[in-house]
């Protein structure tokens, strides 16, 4: 095995005089496109197939369906600015191999942080305790998996230099203080990680990929007669420093301090079941809790979700048509290959109004016999995939939004929403609204404001009776969808879209005064 | 308070090395934390072993305080050969962060006075435990939830967690900490058939830092399976305003909603709703809070905080009334404050004298909330609004399960109608607080 030239990782991992988030020799283009797999690992690491083939051979001495092997190494940082000062800089190595032996649905899993043979050794042993049978052959040799580049980076990529990074904070903070004078604090914060893997498995397949993730944000307090009021707005996705353009801190500037001053004429609508039309774009997370955990294929075979005995059936209306896509380019749930060694794709869950599909893993495709999804997602090397969305979205209608809010007549209009949960076995699902505005004889009316929506996913899929033709997606990376302990960037879109009925939170009885 | 003698020892020897390589690279100050977690993780599904996860996870932290200037950065490799070339690269990341007069150590008096009292964190037996025994442990609490269950079940998931956790903290100004703790965690989820296509789960988890002080497996199992059957059934009814009963195990949901806006850097940033609040009357005369870090083999005990600070004993709340904030050495400068400590430990709410059962007889109309969903609580503003799932009844009468409802107020306004406090303090957490009645909320449904 090759030795890591210990200084130079170090110096890469950890953003080397505080200027550069450095990967040595990236290009990730080329590299996905051109080059053969295991290289990066191979040259930093000494990772080289014999010893793969070996780890493999190992995780299956006692038998199982397959084994597999992801290695990481990635690098985080993050400035932030807080009373007009860039005056903190956090940043964070990960690196380490988790192996996998899988033998129908169950799973033996170890890891470690010291990628030496040994180390190594005892994970795959660690995982081989799974079985208690006689050894599964491993391929002799692994074909490099071609894959698209959903997120490609400059070929002299370098990182994202940290002196542009203060510069870009430094102009969010002046851009929302000269916004309006009621701005009385300004947070603003850039986070940006490169993630390098590699999925080795049993049956062959060796891929590589580099996810470059990150984000800016703007979080604004704002005071006016003695009350405050406070938002917060994100951008971001698998993006390198391109993305962060003027007109991106400008948007980031503009929505974070336009969201708190309208707060300060927000009121509480009442509460109760009420007509809810979502705004396009972030509101998608309607479609992640309603309905794309429910849809995950773990749960259903498990008979855990309420869509279990679904497939086939009509669960919408016919005008209605929802997607869950690793391939669109830089959105925070792309993925040119996923966490298991299936290439990403494009999953059509919900066409013309029948439930055609789940999001699966491998270990899940293999129980409904279908081909795996691209779904198989995990935080990191420490923990095993299970199936996750990626960037999940509905179609758009023919309507135009004016006629969708129209249409609703009295109720509320859903413009940002946060902090979305869903019990998979109900069905029912919570999401927050930070911002909104009453629908009032079909007009948008006063703000709204800390409101709660409850409902129920199926029976919501059903209530969706109308769309506009104005598909936005999301645009934000600071989003993580939580599942099973483990954080992973997802992004969502959505048309104008309008619900018959949910339930809407708040303090006030219908007739009642705020 | 002693790590394993071995491991404090290497630990000792790499901090203190790290220290001086730090400092003779240019930074003034600095603090280095090294941890190290062996955990194992086992599930069963329908009765063969779903995971079987076992590993070891360390990492370096070092925080770099360079005239004014501040950066930290973590790394899993402890390999001296490496860290030189860590550590520069850190020093130069504060180098080029903007001065901030407020970013230093805390002055080393803070960290005088710490307790030497034994707060039994680590089970000595907890490296006993085989791999037999903990599939023992789970098959028992699955046994026992798939009996309970009946037919309703649908499928029983059933697990076992433990782990040794050690971490060793000093600073270039004379804090050092060492600290050894153990966890064993148990329980059981259930996914039940309801009406159409709802099957409900619910689940049972408990954990303890001796093994030994886990309640009987079989109950373990018999409380996930009844914990689930209490779902079924579970819709929405209308909107009305009556008195909830936030069930003890849930109740920190809300008491989260307090204790963000406690914190000095969201008083700094005027993020508080509690900032002018101080020796003000925030709730009913049954809102008395206390931190108390000294629990014997509490899962929030601690002998310091992040900051150094020796852990005390201290009342936020007594009788409704807010008593202190949470004062870190960063905003507590920041603030012209003295600093407390920004971190709680064990939080306690002293417990009524009846039961929940003997409560729900006397509230007439009423809905014990046993579970929470989705929603936030504005900590600039107080309003607050989350989904619900719990049970109504009526004069002490079973009446239906509900689901899909929301609760919403303004924490200025709801601790005020706290009226009662139940006897049954919820043990397997650091938040050791009792189920709560409060009065007039608006449960908002159909």
């Amino acid at each position: 095995m090759k030795l890591l030239s210990r200084r130079k990782f170090i110096q890469d991992a950890a953003l080397t005089g505080g200027a550069l988030l450095l990967l040595p020799e990236l290009e990730a283009s080329m590299l996905l496109d051109k080059q053969p797999s295991g290289n990066y690992f191979l040259k930093e690491f000494g990772i080289d197939e014999k010893l793969c083939q070996k780890l493999l051979t190992k995780a299956l001495s006692k038998g199982g369906d397959f084994a597999d092997l992801y290695f990481e190494y990635s690098v985080l940082n993050h400035l932030g600015l807080e009373d007009g000062k860039v005056n903190r800089s956090y940043g964070n190595i990960s690196l380490g191999v988790g192996i996998r032996t899988v033998k129908g649905d169950q799973i033996g899993y170890g890891f470690t942080q010291e990628l030496t043979p040994e180390s190594m050794l005892s994970a795959a042993a660690t995982a081989s305790t799974l079985c208690n049978l006689k050894a599964t052959p491993v391929v002799a040799s692994f074909n490099s998996l071609k894959t698209g580049n959903y997120y490609p980076v400059a070929i002299d990529y370098n990182g994202i230099p940290a002196n542009s990074k203060l510069q870009v904070l430094q102009n969010i903070n002046e851009k929302c203080f000269s916004l309006s004078p009621e701005v009385v604090k300004v947070n603003a914060g850039f986070q940006s990680s490169a993630k390098r893997v590699m999925v080795v498995t049993s049956d062959g397949v060796m891929a590589e990929d580099l996810i470059p993730h990150g984000y800016v944000y703007a979080s604004v307090v704002a005071e006016r007669n003695g009350k405050r009021e406070q938002s917060f707005y994100n951008m971001g996705g698998h993006r390198d420093f391109s993305f962060y353009t003027d007109e991106v801190i400008n948007k980031v500037s503009t929505k974070a301090v336009n969201n708190a001053l309208t707060l300060f004429d927000a009121i509480q609508p009442p509460a109760g079941e009420v007509p809810v039309v979502l705004g396009p774009g972030v509101t998608g997370i309607l479609l992640h809790e309603a309905i794309g955990h429910g849809m995950e294929a773990d749960f259903n075979r498990k008979k855990i979700s309420t869509f279990s005995s679904m497939i086939g059936k009509k669960v919408a209306e016919p005008f209605v048509t929802i997607i869950d896509d690793g391939t669109n380019m830089n959105l925070a749930g792309s993925l040119n290959v996923d966490d298991e060694g299936t290439p990403g794709k494009k999953t059509i869950l919900v066409e013309n109004g029948i439930l055609t599909g789940y999001l699966h893993d491998k270990i899940s495709a293999k129980h409904y016999g279908v081909e795996p999804t691209g779904n198989g997602r995990r935080q990191d090397f420490q923990n095993y995939p299970i199936p996750r969305m990626r960037n999940t979205y509905m179609l758009g209608g023919n309507a135009s939004p004016e006629d969708v809010i129209r249409q609703a007549g009295n109720g509320i209009y859903v413009e940002e929403v946060s902090n979305g949960q869903v019990k998979i076995g109900e069905g029912d699902f919570a999401f927050y609204v930070p911002q909104g505005r009453m629908i009032e004889n079909g007009k948008l009316t006063a703000p709204i404001k800390d409101v709660n929506i409850m409902g129920n996913g199926p029976k919501m899929l059903t209530n969706i009776i109308m769309l506009a033709n104005n598909l936005e997606m999301d645009y934000g990376g600071a989003g993580q969808c939580g599942k099973n302990g483990q954080g992973v960037p997802v992004s969502f879109g959505l048309p104008t879209c309008l619900v018959k009925s949910l339930t809407v939170g708040g303090t006030r009885q219908k007739g009642g005064q705020s | 308070m002693s790590t394993s003698n071995n491991q404090q020892k290497e630990f000792q020897e790499l901090a203190d090395w790290v220290i001086d390589q730090t400092k003779k690279a240019g930074a003034k100050d600095c603090k280095v934390r090294l941890s190290k977690n062996r955990f194992v993780e086992i599930n069963y599904r329908d009765r063969k072993p779903e995971v079987i996860k076992e590993a070891t996870t360390q990492g370096l932290n070092l925080q770099v305080f360079t005239n004014n200037r501040y950066a930290s950065q973590s790394t899993p490799d402890f390999r001296k050969s490496t860290l030189s070339g860590f550590i520069t690269d850190v020093i130069e990341s504060a180098k080029i962060m903007e001065e901030d007069p407020f970013r230093t150590l805390p002055d080393p008096k803070y960290y005088a006075g710490r307790s030497d009292t034994d707060l039994q964190l680590a089970d000595p037996d907890q490296g006993k435990l085989s791999p037999e025994e903990r599939h023992e442990m789970v098959k028992t609490v699955e046994d026992a939830c798939l009996k309970q269950g009946g037919s309703k079940v649908i499928s029983v998931e059933a697990g076992e967690y433990d782990e040794t956790f050690e971490e060793f903290v000093k600073t270039s100004n004379g804090f050092i900490g060492a600290n050894r703790s153990t966890q064993c965690w148990t329980g059981a989820s259930m996914t039940a058939q309801d009406e159409g296509d709802r099957r409900p789960s619910g689940y049972n988890w408990v954990g303890c830092r001796y093994r030994g002080d886990l309640p009987s497996l079989q109950e373990v199992g018999n409380l996930a399976a009844i914990r689930t059957l209490d779902l079924l059934g579970g819709k929405k009814i209308e909107t009305e305003t009556l008195p909830v009963i936030i069930e003890n195990r849930v109740v920190g949901n809300v008491l989260g909603g307090l204790q963000g806006p406690m914190a000095a850097g969201n008083i700094q940033q005027k993020r508080s709703f509690l900032a002018d609040k101080k020796g003000q009357q925030i709730g009913s005369k049954l809102l008395t809070l206390q931190d108390d870090p000294f629990l014997v083999r509490g899962l929030g005990s601690k002998y310091y905080d992040g900051d150094g600070f020796p852990a005390k004993k201290r009342n936020l709340f007594t009788d409704g009334v807010l008593n202190e904030f949470l004062v870190d050495w960063y905003y507590g400068q920041k603030l012209g404050w003295e600093p407390t400590s920004g971190s709680i430990s064990n939080l306690i709410l002293p417990p009524g004298a009846r039961s929940v059962d003997e409560i729900v007889k006397d509230l007439g109309r009423c809905i014990l909330i046993t579970g929470f969903i989705g929603g936030n609580s504005n900590s600039t503003t107080g309003d607050f609004s989350i989904g619900i799932i719990g049970k109504l009844f009526e004069n002490g009468k079973f009446v239906q399960n509900v689901a899909e409802m929301n609760m919403a107020d303004n924490h200025l306004k709801f601790w005020h109608k706290l009226t009662e406090v139940a006897n049954d303090p919820w043990i397997y957490s650091s938040l050791k607080v009792p189920s709560l009645v409060f009065d007039d909320v608006v449960i908002a449904g159909i």
